[in-house]
């Protein structure tokens, strides 16, 4: 099923391509022998996309309707909070940039950056901006921008998404050249600092931005708010194209781009074949028929987004290492992925960041092995064993569905799992992150950024807490991130990789695969290897235009 | 002071004590359900302590439970409704009042096209008892009723907004920006599952109360007098079946006004029943506060006005009043 429609899609979705030419893109900018610059046209990418037609072909002006899924009136436009909502995600996508980006095939290149210069040794990165660039209320972007931008993200009362990620960096480290240079000094040194510095949460915002709703929710992108009114938290943003837009390659094509937001997918779906909608985000893999069947067309993208189930190393019984192994063979992952997923996904190998250049994809694909689990869990003394396996739809919809399928598979090793259903607030209330055994949703990753996250000690969101038993692994990794060296620094993740598929607790069963639905008369909608709230470029409408 | 008026002055003295309950009460459920509106928020991210506490303590969800119910309890007396919790942080009477206005006209609206309808219905149906038509209406009636309103919403868009016929708007977001004149077309698909859930109460209680009315020996004598058929089911009978169908008609209508949840869910409706599922799914306490007391009172007002009614309506309780 990984290879599901790929004859049709573009080669980047292909594993072998996307993040080796990333991290090559990247590798221009952090590390390797040379260690130049990355400068537009020349050593980096420009992150630009052209539609099939050419620009000459499109037809310009519209009004692009997006049905988009799990509105909410909690959601606002603060770039450097997180995107509570999907909608709330394609709002912040079509207005705002960051000074890098990664392009829809996983390239990263640079966006309102002119040029990154980072110094020898992974400590010190220098951004030049492109001159004559000017925020939607027609102010410069300038190094007093991107100071007050990466000073608003620091900020210690009220830290940014992107606070973790930008490692190393302090306030007193973001240090302004000249009017369009900032150079950015860490504490430590981080290799993967030009990728946190591509988050969508590290937009770049004018001076004094402290947007309220839709008031002052000012930035950079191809769309923007018209009035603030237009924004309605859990109904919807009406948005007009950027007339003082600053890529030069095409687009914004249609005038004015709706995000209507819907709480129910039905509802959402109902509004595209009910004409209501020109564009559907995110639909269910079982709606897939539904919609080409009533003529419209699918757009289809292959991301590194995972929904893992998550063994405890510290609990048990998944303190014994046999017992995590006994329960990886246990999963038959493509019978898991047609049954809870609708085939809307593809075959994981208990390991998370596929598109790493150091992503091991040489390691044989694990598969169920009954017999193998059922030694294993004796050898551990744990046959017959009882579980509890804790599971919400607010973990994804699908996590549910899942959970059950891993039950019934478990039985076949002589496992009793019960599949304990809890509503949003209980999962991630008090016990997340010490359950024994739990799932989880994870978006698309590089690993050291993943690892971050996830896996190291101290990490916010350590679900399987196996840094804490492997100071092998931790060192590793720590290393990694210490080492700018690219071939060097894939081996060293490739090997960190490797001990997590072996001994660490994740069950990486599946990828996610994200499909929206279109209208015939909607061109140039790409996919992305982000899988971040829609299939679509992260969601982004600039190149998308009616026909 | 007139008999009546006491009356009223002491229901609407109930009515203020039956919402500072049902505040207290919702107040108390809001605490008692797991996580508070900082982890709402934040979900998963709710794991990165130092942003979930800063969270928190902004949101004064730090400081003690009796000070957060009476600061609240404080403003509401004063008319301010508070701010929601989540988003921009917004005042609760700008954020609710369009959901409260379009709410009101998809209650009205339907109100408007089933009452009439019902009492149609009711009457035609006890005149022509055991016709084909009362057996059509009888059999209409009951399946309509044994179906949930969501059932009867998705079959309507099935038919009239995607799968058969593309006569009429699948989603109803109505856009508050804009005259409600221009969109009225978004209101036709939710009035008509509205009403196919009301129709079958009203109609079928009229149904019953006007057969007992027209077996009674008043109307017995009318006839017997020689009044005209239609005269002595809108002069004579009607009047007196249609008071026990008042109190159905008001509980109706108070079930439409907190009932349209699923209906305004399922037509991406915003009116207060979608904003109250949002808000009870954020913990926005005070979003929820004001929500709940609303459909209360409206629930409260309506019970009142329709004992009013009936007394008025019904000369054994006026005169009694006397």
């Amino acid at each position: 099923m990984s290879d599901k429609g790929s004859g049709s899609q573009p080669g980047y979705l292909t594993r072998n391509m996307t993040r080796r030419d990333l991290l090559k893109g990247a590798a221009a900018v952090v590390v390797g022998a040379t260690f130049g610059p990355m400068i537009a046209g020349c050593g980096g990418s420009e992150t630009t996309t052209t539609t099939a037609g050419g620009v000459g072909a499109v037809k310009m002006g519209g009004h692009l309707r997006v049905a988009a899924g799990a509105g909410s009136a909690k959601e606002d436009l603060n770039i450097h909070g997180p995107a509570l909502t999907p909608p709330s995600m394609a709002m912040r996508f079509n207005m705002y940039d960051s000074l890098l980006e990664f392009d829809h095939a996983g390239v990263l290149g640079v966006a309102l950056a002119e040029m990154l210069d980072p110094n020898a040794d992974g400590t010190q990165f220098t951004v030049r901006l492109k001159s004559d660039l000017v925020f939607h209320d027609g102010s410069a972007v300038n190094a007093d921008a991107v100071v007050y931008s990466f000073n608003r993200i620091l900020d210690p009362d009220n830290p940014g998404l992107a606070a973790k990620q930008l490692r190393g960096l302090t306030p007193n480290g973001i240090v302004k050249v000249d009017d369009l240079t900032v150079r950015f000094e860490l504490e430590v040194a981080n290799a993967i600092f030009p990728e946190a510095l591509s988050a969508y949460s590290a937009g770049i915002v004018p001076v004094g931005y402290d947007p309220k709703a839709g008031d002052g929710a000012i930035g950079t992108g191809p769309f923007m708010l018209a009035k603030p009114g237009d924004f309605q938290p859990g109904i919807q943003a009406v948005l007009v194209k950027n007339p003082n837009y600053w890529r030069r390659d095409g687009g914004p094509y249609v005038d004015q781009l709706s995000i209507i937001e819907f709480a129910d997918t039905t509802a959402q779906l109902n509004a595209l074949l009910g004409g209501a909608a020109d564009y559907c985000q995110m639909i269910a893999g079982a709606q897939r028929e539904i919609a080409t069947g009533a003529g419209f067309s699918l757009l289809e993208a292959k991301t590194g987004s995972w929904i893992p189930f998550t063994m405890n190393c510290m609990a048990k019984p998944f303190d014994d290492v046999r017992v995590r192994q006994a329960f990886r063979l246990i999963v038959d992952r493509p019978e898991m992925i047609a049954q809870a997923a609708d085939g809307l996904q593809w075959v994981g190998n208990d390991m998370y960041a596929p598109f790493d250049a150091g992503y091991p994809a040489d390691l044989p694909q694990r598969e169920q092995d009954l017999e193998k689990a059922k030694s294993l869990l004796k050898e551990a003394g744990q046959e017959d064993l009882t579980i509890k396996l804790t599971t919400s739809t607010s973990v994804s919809s699908g996590a549910p569905a899942a959970a059950t399928v891993f039950a019934q598979q478990a039985k076949g090793a002589g496992v009793t799992v019960q599949v304990d259903e809890v509503t949003g607030d209980v999962f991630w209330g008090d016990e997340y992150l010490k359950y024994p055994f739990a799932m989880d949703n994870w978006g698309t990753r590089g690993y050291l950024a993943q690892a971050g996250f996830g896996s190291l000690p101290g990490a916010i969101y350590n679900e399987t807490h196996y840094g804490e038993i492997s100071p092998k692994y931790v060192s590793l990794v720590e290393e990694a991130f210490g080492t700018v060296d690219d071939a060097k620094r894939n081996e060293l993740i490739k090997e960190a990789a490797t001990l997590e598929h072996e001994e660490g607790g994740y069950i990486v069963y599946g990828f996610d695969m994200q499909v929206d639905a279109h209208a015939a008369n909607v061109q140039g909608a790409m996919p992305d290897f982000s899988g971040l709230a829609s299939a679509a470029g992260g969601s982004r409408y600039r190149l998308v235009s009616l026909a | 002071m007139p008999p009546l008026l006491k009356i009223l002055i002491m229901r609407l003295g109930l009515g203020v004590l039956t919402l500072l309950l049902v505040s207290l009460v919702v107040f108390a459920a809001t605490q008692a359900l797991p996580g508070d509106a900082a982890k709402a928020i934040l979900g998963k991210d709710s794991a990165d302590t130092e942003r979930y506490e800063a969270l928190r303590k902004q949101l004064r969800l730090d400081r003690p439970l009796v000070e957060q119910y009476t600061n609240w309890l404080g403003g509401v007396v004063r008319g301010d409704l508070g701010r929601s919790l989540v988003g921009a942080g917004a005042n609760v009477t700008d954020l609710i009042g369009a959901r409260v206005v379009n709410s009101a006209i998809l209650v009205l609206l339907a109100a408007l096209v089933s009452i009439p309808i019902s009492i149609l219905l009711g009457a035609l149906s006890a005149i022509w008892r055991d016709s084909k038509f009362d057996n059509a209406v009888n059999m209409t009636n009951l399946s309509l009723a044994s179906l949930p309103e969501f059932v009867i919403g998705i079959l309507l868009v099935l038919v009239f907004a995607t799968a058969v016929f593309k006569w009429l708007p699948s989603v109803s977001n109505v856009n508050s920006l804009l005259p409600l004149a221009g969109q009225m077309k978004l209101f036709v698909l939710p009035v008509i599952t509205l009403a196919l859930a009301v129709i079958p109460y009203v109609s079928r209680m009229l149904r019953a109360s006007t057969v007992e009315v027209l077996e009674s020996e008043y109307v017995m004598m009318a006839r017997l007098k020689g009044v005209s058929e239609p005269r002595v089911l809108w002069h004579h009978a009607l009047p007196n079946a249609i008071v026990p169908t008042i109190q159905v008609i008001a509980i109706n209508i108070a079930w439409l006004a907190g009932g349209i949840v699923t209906v305004e869910y399922l037509f991406t409706f915003p009116g207060v029943g979608a904003g109250l599922v949002d808000a009870v799914a954020n913990r926005d306490m005070p979003v929820v506060q004001a929500l709940v007391l609303l459909m209360a009172a409206i629930y409260v007002l309506l019970n009142l006005m329709a004992d009013i009614f009936t007394i008025l309506i019904s000369p054994r309780l006026r005169t009694g009043l006397r």
